[in-house]
C-alpha cells in the first residue's frame, strides 16, 4: 500500500465511518428507549382510564356492565389481552373468557415486581409495571399491570365489603401489540445503516476525488514533464495545480534549462577544440616528416 | 616508531568488522519492527476474546453479591456512559490520527483495551451491557484497527529502510 490514495483514504474511511457507527448505535438505542418509555406512558395511561371507567360499575357491583367494558375494549385492535383479577390472583373478568377463575402465579413476569417479597409492594414507578413479552400467538407484546386500590367508596358500600386496611382490591393487566413500535424500530434502524453506508461512500468519495484532483493529476503531469526534460525537450511550460507541484516544475524546467545550456556550451568547446586539433595536425605532421 | 603499521591493512578488517556490527543490527531493528508491527494484531485479537466474553453478557464471571453492589453504589446513568463513550472515541480517533501525521512509532492499544474493558465493566454494572454492546464494540474495533494501521504503515516504511540498507552492506 505505497500510493498517496491509500494512504489517504483508508484512515479517514476507518475513523469516520467507525465514529458513525458508533454514534448510530447509540442513537438508536436511546430513539428505542425514549419510544419505549412513551409507549408504556401511553399505556399507563390507558390502564388508568380504564380503571376510571370501571370505577362506578366496580362500587355498584355491577359484573355484567364491567364484563361488557372488558369485553369491548379486548375487541379493540391492537389489544392483546386485559383482564381484571383480584388480590389474590384469581381472574375475575377477562377478554379471554377460558382465563376467568384461572390463578395467576405470582412469579410470573409482570406479578413478580410486587410480589418477590413476602410483603407485596403496592406502588411501583410505570417502568416497573411494564413487561415486554411474546404471547403463544406469537406477538411481540407491551403489557401493564395497574394496581386497583382501596377507595373509601368501596370499604363503605352496601352491595359488598372490602376492609379498609386492604390497600390493592386488585389488579388489571392489560397488554398492547408491540408490532408497531417493533415495525418502527427495525426501519429506524435500516435508515441508520443506509446513512452509514452514504457516510462511507460521500468519506471515501469525497476524499478520492479530492486527492486525484488536487495531488495525484498534478503529480502525474510532474511526472511526464519531467520524463520529457530527461529527453531534452524543455518547450512545454511546467505543469501546475498547487503551488508545491508548481514549485518544483518550475525548478525542474530551470534545471533542464540549465543543462540544455551547459550542454550547449559543452558541445561548443568540444567543436572548437576538434577544430583546433584539426588546425594543429597538419603542421605536426609535417615537423614529423620533413622531407 | 615500531609501533606505526600500514594504514591501509588496518583499515580493511576494521571496516569489515564494522559492516558485520551494522549488518546485526540492522537484524536486531527488522526483527524489533517485526515485533512492534505484530502487536496491532495482538491488541485486536485480545479485545475481539473480552468482546467474546462480553457478548455473553460476562457469564462467566461470578454475579455481583448485594453487598459488593452496595459498597460500590449506584451504577452511573446510561446515557452518561453512552457520551463518555462517544467523547472517548472521538478524542481517541484524533489521537491516533495526529499520531499518524507526527509518524510516531508508539502503540497505545494497551491503554483503549483497559478503556474499552472499562466502559463494558460499566455497562455491565448498570445491566445494559446486551443493549449496548455493540456501540462498545464498534468503537473498540475501530480504534484498535486504526491503531494498528498506524504501527503497520510505520514498521512498514522503516523495514523498507533497513532492508534497503541491508542491501547496501550486501553488495
Amino acid at each position: 500500500m505505497k500510493s498517496i490514495a491509500a494512504k489517504a483514504v483508508v484512515p479517514v474511511a476507518l475513523a469516520v465511518t467507525g465514529f458513525v457507527v458508533v454514534c448510530c448505535i447509540l442513537l438508536y438505542s436511546f430513539i428505542k428507549n425514549d419510544l419505549l418509555n412513551s409507549s408504556i406512558q401511553r399505556e399507563v395511561n390507558l390502564a388508568g382510564i380504564i380503571v376510571k371507567s370501571t370505577r362506578h360499575a366496580m362500587l355498584q357491583a355491577d359484573r355484567e356492565s364491567l364484563r361488557n367494558i372488558i369485553d369491548n375494549i379486548g375487541e379493540q385492535n391492537g389489544v392483546e389481552h386485559v383482564r381484571i383479577f383480584n388480590e389474590t390472583g384469581l381472574v375475575m373478568f377477562s377478554a379471554a373468557p377460558e382465563e376467568v377463575s384461572q390463578l395467576v402465579d405470582k412469579k410470573a413476569a409482570g406479578c413478580i415486581a410486587c410480589h418477590s417479597t413476602d410483603i407485596p409492594a403496592t406502588n411501583l414507578g410505570p417502568m416497573e409495571q411494564s413487561r415486554w413479552f411474546t404471547n403463544q400467538k406469537n406477538h411481540n407484546v407491551l403489557a401493564i399491570t395497574a394496581p386497583i386500590y382501596n377507595e373509601p367508596g368501596c370499604s363503605t358500600a352496601d352491595c359488598h365489603f372490602h376492609p379498609p386496611t386492604l390497600k390493592v382490591l386488585g389488579t388489571l393487566d392489560i397488554g398492547l401489540s408491540a408490532e408497531p413500535l417493533r415495525d418502527s424500530l427495525v426501519t429506524l434502524g435500516w435508515r441508520m445503516v443506509v446513512f452509514c453506508i452514504m457516510v462511507l461512500i460521500l468519506t471515501v468519495g469525497g476524499v478520492c476525488a479530492l486527492l486525484r484532483r488536487n495531488i495525484l493529476l498534478p503529480i502525474t503531469n510532474l511526472v511526464a514533464y519531467a520524463n520529457a526534460a530527461t529527453r531534452g525537450n524543455t518547450d512545454q511550460p511546467p505543469p501546475g495545480g498547487i503551488d508545491e507541484i508548481e514549485l518544483i516544475g518550475q525548478s525542474l524546467h530551470g534545471l533542464a534549462l540549465r543543462l540544455e545550456k551547459k550542454q550547449a556550451e559543452l558541445e561548443m568547446l568540444r567543436s572548437k577544440s576538434r577544430e583546433g586539433a584539426a588546425v594543429h595536425k597538419p603542421s605536426i605532421s609535417s615537423t614529423e616528416n620533413p622531407g | 616508531m615500531s609501533d606505526q603499521t600500514d594504514p591501509s591493512t588496518e583499515q580493511i578488517p576494521e571496516s569489515r568488522f564494522d559492516r558485520g556490527r551494522l549488518r546485526r543490527e540492522i537484524h536486531l531493528e527488522i526483527r524489533r519492527l517485526h515485533r512492534l508491527s505484530n502487536r496491532g494484531l495482538w491488541g485486536l485479537a485480545l479485545f475481539i476474546l473480552i468482546s467474546l466474553g462480553a457478548q455473553q453478557n460476562l457469564r462467566f464471571l461470578p454475579p455481583l453479591s448485594e453487598g459488593a453492589r452496595a459498597v460500590l453504589g449506584a451504577a452511573p446513568p446510561v446515557k452518561l456512559i453512552s457520551i463518555a463513550l462517544v467523547v472517548y472515541s472521538f478524542s481517541a480517533l484524533i489521537l491516533i490520527l495526529s499520531r499518524m501525521m507526527g509518524g510516531s512509532d508508539t502503540y497505545r492499544g494497551w491503554s483503549h483495551l483497559g478503556y474499552l474493558s472499562g466502559f463494558y465493566a460499566f455497562y455491565y454494572y448498570a445491566e445494559v451491557l446486551p443493549e449496548n454492546f455493540w456501540a462498545v464494540f464498534a468503537a473498540g474495533i475501530t480504534i484498535l484497527t486504526l491503531e494498528y494501521y498506524q504501527i503497520w504503515t510505520y514498521c512498514s516504511e522503516a523495514l523498507r529502510t533497513e532492508q534497503e540498507l541491508l542491501s547496501k552492506l550486501e553488495e
